[in-house]
């Protein structure tokens, strides 16, 4: 396991360290605005080496990642202002995905003077002279990037500010599950229904495809129903049946939601039986997903079960109290949690092959050229895909928290992914999972988002 | 196995002051993959440009980084000498040793590993550059003009002039736009309606020339050479074919006090109106928001007036659709109202240049002579107040108006000319009068037509008794002055038109923080929009005269006649591709891309099944901004030119400073 750190290989040399600085600038305004710099002769430090690109809607997050694995001690990413945009609208898209990043980074623990933001126009040669040597002087302050080695491990993985609850007795909809399976597998209404069949270790379940009325029998639901099963509407395992029933907890139907805003399934493909649930078992306890989860009914079915359904009040706050606990680290302290959590990471892509909402049939993470994420298990490996990962989700995860939950490093996903809704949520107003209608909220912007944390 | 060749220019003394550039020569050369570094004094001179064939074609260089200024100075430069020996232009890249380096950097040996580091970067990009075609799309060889003010008359007669087919869509009942209401021009004294009309006729009985007017543009689709425009033409309430404009239904209207535009609310206008003598094309329409008819129900007044029976209250907006290969934007300005400073008062007998236009106009509501507003007696003493919210940051634009020196100085003069005894005052910052024969016109109306100069700024304007009272300062005597005026004629600012901004979005047209919409380079593509195809004329782009308008506009038709020259359109190739086989058809290449760009691509087998249906970008409309390349998560997009392996490329090599 590697014990290399976050961001940087070794510890540089602190008597003659330099601030190393890579600018990420959009070729229509920054870029001529760092020409007029030159033409009006306004100095500023040599620690900067700009790539070009032509909008700062081109600017992707992982040559951000890559430039830090490459020795980066900042990075500024500048566009041209709201409105000046060459193409329109790329920095307001820009504009978004940076803000993800930039909580992200914060979320991280990293300096949020190694990852700064601006909007330089190509008359503002001198604007961008001072954000450079602003950004560097913040570089000065803060120093090199630090090793971690050390403590970082004897950190807790969970906080425990929110007691493990008891898992509530299930609903007994088995007699109606199996009826309705097999009416509709008769009907020829699908060819194929997906729901959850017993595993072969006790308190396990597993899923069930069942292709003919005769097999109906083999269809379970208790309280280890906990798999998102909605992972399994795209893998052609499946999809070559042709159409499908799928068995929809709440949290399930939320990833079907996200299917269809994406284009990967076909609303008449698709039948969804809902089934009432109250809580599933991770651990022996609720989920956490559960403490929080306040519908039993998945809002978008085509048939549901009926139960008499037990009020249970949503108390405490789940996730959110353990993002609250990881935040109160201080940045260097959350760096040494995470670089703890992600050294773990064996790269066995558990997470990728549980999450419903990742469903491409060539994931960056196995493309060589060019090698976005480094295929090892090492430090830098392992922290461009987890940090790739989180931002893919970004605005899509419905927190189901399967990825979490099959990881078999215990590395806390589930907390990135919820940390970014709620910047999602808070800052675009949007929550995954929700109208199949709306565009997903990294692929629009409003001329209003805010940008408070760009120069 | 690349061989790149390093062409590092001194730029006279330029950047070899600060930048050692033998020693970045010799380093280079020791960068893998570079076969041939070498340094030379002006690189983009004759000489220099031959040392990099020469070197292509004996080193057989695969590759080309030349290490010198911005490369928005001189890739065009760089880029064809490279094709000039045979090589694809695109395999050539600049390092920017300039600007970005020896220009900023005092410290020479900073200023030197910098310089090499720059080149490093580059060398690894150009290793990765893939030779590019230039792209070919068809196109419709008939250009859309936005604006029927004198920008787009001109644009519009000089490419109909040329054989063209020409549609103008203007949203005013008739053509003309602001000069049309003008006195007379600068500095000769043109009547501005005599050298107008006969323009507005022209283009009215232009055979190529399709026109719309009471119209505006609601939709644009498409791309440079094949755009589908939609126009929605408001309702007149007037038969067009049947009406011969003879005018009786404007006599019957019991509505006759409605502040006429034309007149810019100087005089009063019936609501079925035509906007003015001249009007083309002659027709009434109905103001449909001040129309007893339309307001309370009955009257028909102007119906039971028409001889022709034209009058059709009945009658819907229509929508009709164009296909045209360029479209000119010409919307030209407005001026603010004369109520932009609290201190000066909202006062009738204050207001702005426009309005003192109309009253100076033979066709205005005083037909041509000076009368105040309040009680219509001719004013014994105008102050004139320049600058009357422009280059004002705080309160007004921050931006010169451009015009208003000229036409103060005008409005002084042909004041005097009508009233011989009365008394000009301008208050002015400074006198910007840069065109032919500008200065000599100011120079007269000062020394010779008797106009008071005053530099400064007036601080207040009240009204006592039948007069106001205008109290500013004149810096040049360091005095305070007060002034008692007849009437106050503000140069109020120069705005675009409302609405352009919506415009400019519509055909994805960038605009600064005014509204006024941006050229594609300041200095070598003043009429080019950024994007293709899409031209600006006039004051829709920065405040203008007319002589400037008339270039420009001019200009824009020999560019849309350029681009309709050849049969096929040659873009630049960086652009977007899809890769099909790993795209997984979730379309927010769709959702994100501001040209709409991606289609969606059916892939079949040989017996015609449909497999998949994918992403594919149109060549023709993509601008490359490498936006959807960033959003498509399985990285199934690459953009041409600034790849994901060449930008990878160019941060590995970043390693070392």
């Amino acid at each position: 396991m590697s014990t290399e750190t976050l961001l940087t290989p070794s510890a540089p040399d602190t008597a003659t360290w330099k601030p190393r600085l890579v600018a990420f600038v959009c070729n229509w305004c920054t870029y001529t605005g760092a020409d007029l710099a030159g033409t009006s002769r306004t100095e500023y430090p040599a620690n900067v080496r700009i790539v070009r690109l032509p909008c700062s809607g081109r600017i992707d997050p992982h040559f951000i990642i890559r430039a830090f694995e490459q020795g980066a001690d900042g990075v500024l990413v500048s566009g041209c202002h709201p409105g000046d945009c060459h193409y329109t609208a790329g920095n307001y898209h820009a504009r978004r995905k940076f803000m993800v990043l930039h909580a992200l980074a914060e979320f991280l623990g990293i300096e949020p003077e190694r990852l700064q933001f601006s909007w330089v126009s190509a008359a503002e040669g001198r604007k961008w002279a001072d954000v450079v040597s602003d950004v560097v002087a913040g570089l000065l302050r803060v120093g090199p990037v630090q090793p971690t080695w050390g403590g970082a491990g004897e950190l807790p993985v969970r906080s425990l500010s929110e007691p493990p609850r008891p898992v509530p007795e299930p609903l007994d909809v088995v007699g109606e599950l199996r009826a309705t399976a097999q009416r509709w597998l008769s009907d020829c209404r699908v060819d194929v229904f997906v729901g959850y069949g017993q595993g072969s270790l006790p308190g396990r379940l597993r899923p069930a495809f069942i292709t003919s009325p005769d097999e109906v029998d083999q269809l379970v639901w208790n309280e280890h129903a906990v798999n998102n099963l909605a992972t399994y509407l795209t893998r052609g395992l499946v999809k070559r049946h042709g159409r499908v029933g799928l068995l929809v907890k709440s949290c399930d139907a939320r990833a079907v939601v996200g299917l269809l805003q994406e284009r990967q399934i076909e609303r008449e493909q698709v039948t969804l039986l809902g089934v009432p649930c109250i809580g599933v078992e991770v651990d022996g306890a609720l989920a956490p997903k559960c403490h929080t989860c306040d519908s039993a009914w998945p809002a978008l079915v085509d048939e549901v079960l009926s139960a008499e359904v037990p009020l249970t009040p949503v108390d405490g706050e789940g996730l959110a109290a353990e993002i609250a606990w990881v935040e109160k680290m201080s940045p260097a302290q959350r760096r040494a949690w995470w670089q703890a959590q992600f050294d773990r990471c064996l790269r066995c892509y558990a997470c990728r092959a549980v999450c419903p909402l990742c469903y491409c049939s060539q994931c960056i993470a196995d493309q060589s050229r060019p090698q976005w994420v480094s295929k090892s298990s090492d430090g830098r490996g392992n922290l461009a895909w987890n940090l790739v990962r989180a931002f893919h989700l970004a605005g899509r995860c419905v927190g189901c928290g399967e990825c979490t939950r099959v990881c078999p490093s215990n590395i806390r996903l589930d907390l990135l992914n919820a940390k970014l809704a709620q910047v999602v949520r808070d800052e675009f107003g949007y929550v995954a999972g929700g109208d199949p209608d709306l565009p997903p909220p990294l692929t629009t912007y409003l001329l209003e988002d805010h940008e408070e944390f760009i120069r | 196995m690349a061989r790149i060749g390093v062409f590092i220019c001194h730029c006279g003394e330029n950047i070899a002051r600060n930048v050692d550039v033998d020693r970045v020569a010799e380093a280079a050369a020791q960068i893998p993959g570079v076969a041939h570094a070498e340094s030379y004094r002006y690189m983009c001179s004759d000489p220099g440009q031959r040392k990099i064939r020469e070197a292509i074609v004996a080193q057989g260089l695969t590759g080309i980084v030349v290490a010198a200024c911005s490369p928005h100075m001189h890739e065009n430069t760089f880029q064809n000498a490279v094709e000039g020996a045979g090589l694809n232009r695109y395999l050539c890249e600049m390092a920017n040793l300039r600007e970005h380096c020896s220009w900023v950097h005092s410290d020479r040996e900073e200023a030197t590993s910098k310089a090499l580091e720059l080149i490093a970067i580059m060398v690894e990009k150009v290793k990765r550059n893939q030779p590019l075609a230039p792209i070919r799309v068809p196109m419709t060889k008939r250009a859309l003009v936005i604006g029927g003010g004198i920008a787009g008359i001109q644009a519009a007669l000089d490419i109909a002039n040329a054989g063209r087919d020409v549609v103008l869509v203007e949203r005013e009942p008739s053509i003309g736009g602001h000069m049309a209401q003008l006195s007379e021009t600068f500095p000769t004294l043109d009547c501005s309606q005599c050298i107008m009309t006969p323009r507005m006729v022209e283009v009215k009985n232009h055979p190529r020339i399709q026109l719309y007017t009471y119209a505006e543009v609601e939709a644009v689709d498409g791309y440079v050479g094949n755009f589908t425009v939609t126009i929605r033409r408001r309702a007149r309430s007037v038969d067009e074919s049947k009406c011969t404009g003879c005018g009786a239904c404007t006599q019957r209207c019991p509505q006759k006090k409605i502040a006429s535009e034309f007149d810019a609310g100087m005089g009063q206008r019936p609501a079925i109106f035509i906007p003015f003598a001249q009007a083309v094309p002659n027709l009434p329409v109905i103001d449909r928001t001040r129309c007893t008819m339309f307001l309370k129900g009955k009257c028909g007044l102007c119906a039971k007036a028409c001889p022709a029976g034209c009058i059709d209250y009945e009658q819907t907006d229509t929508l009709v659709t164009e296909e045209v290969g360029a479209i000119v934007m010409a919307t030209g300005f407005d001026v603010q109202p004369p109520t932009l400073y609290p201190e000066y008062g909202s006062d009738p007998d204050i207001i702005n240049g426009l309005q003192f236009e109309r009253l100076l106009s033979a066709s205005g509501p005083t037909a041509g002579e000076p009368r105040r507003p309040s009680n219509g007696e001719v004013p014994r003493s105008v102050v004139f107040v320049a600058c009357a919210g422009s280059r004002d940051p705080a309160r007004g634009v921050p931006y010169c108006s451009s015009i208003c020196c000229m036409y103060t100085a005008k409005h002084a003069l042909l004041y005097k000319h009508k009233v011989h005894d009365g008394q000009a005052y301008v208050f002015y910052m400074d006198i910007r009068a840069a065109g032919k024969n500008y200065d000599a016109f100011v120079h007269r109306v000062i020394a010779e037509e008797g106009a008071q100069y005053l530099r400064g700024r007036v601080s207040r304007i009240y009204r006592d008794g039948d007069q106001l009272v205008v109290r500013g300062a004149d810096t040049l005597s360091g005095t305070a002055l007060t002034i008692r005026a007849d009437l106050v004629v503000l140069a109020t600012a120069v705005t675009p038109r409302p609405g352009s901004d919506a415009l400019a979005q519509k055909l994805s047209v960038p605009y600064d923080a005014f509204g006024f919409a941006s050229e594609a380079h300041p200095k070598l593509r003043p009429v080019e929009t950024n994007t293709a195809g899409v031209f600006l004329a006039g004051t829709c782009q920065a405040p203008r005269d007319i002589p400037d308008t008339v270039a420009q506009a001019g200009g824009c038709a020999a560019k849309v006649l350029a681009l309709f020259s050849a049969d096929q359109l040659e873009r630049e190739p960086v652009v977007s591709r899809v890769n099909e086989a790993t795209c997984v058809a979730c379309f927010d290449c769709e959702r994100v891309c501001p040209f709409h760009a991606p289609e969606h691509r059916e892939l079949r087998n040989r017996a015609g099944d449909l497999l998949r249906v994918v992403s594919h970008i149109n060549e023709g409309v993509c601008a490359g901004c490498g936006l959807c390349v960033v959003t498509c998560r399985s990285h199934s997009i690459d953009l041409a030119g600034f790849s994901d392996e060449q930008t990878f490329a160019e941060i590995g090599a970043l390693a070392p400073f």
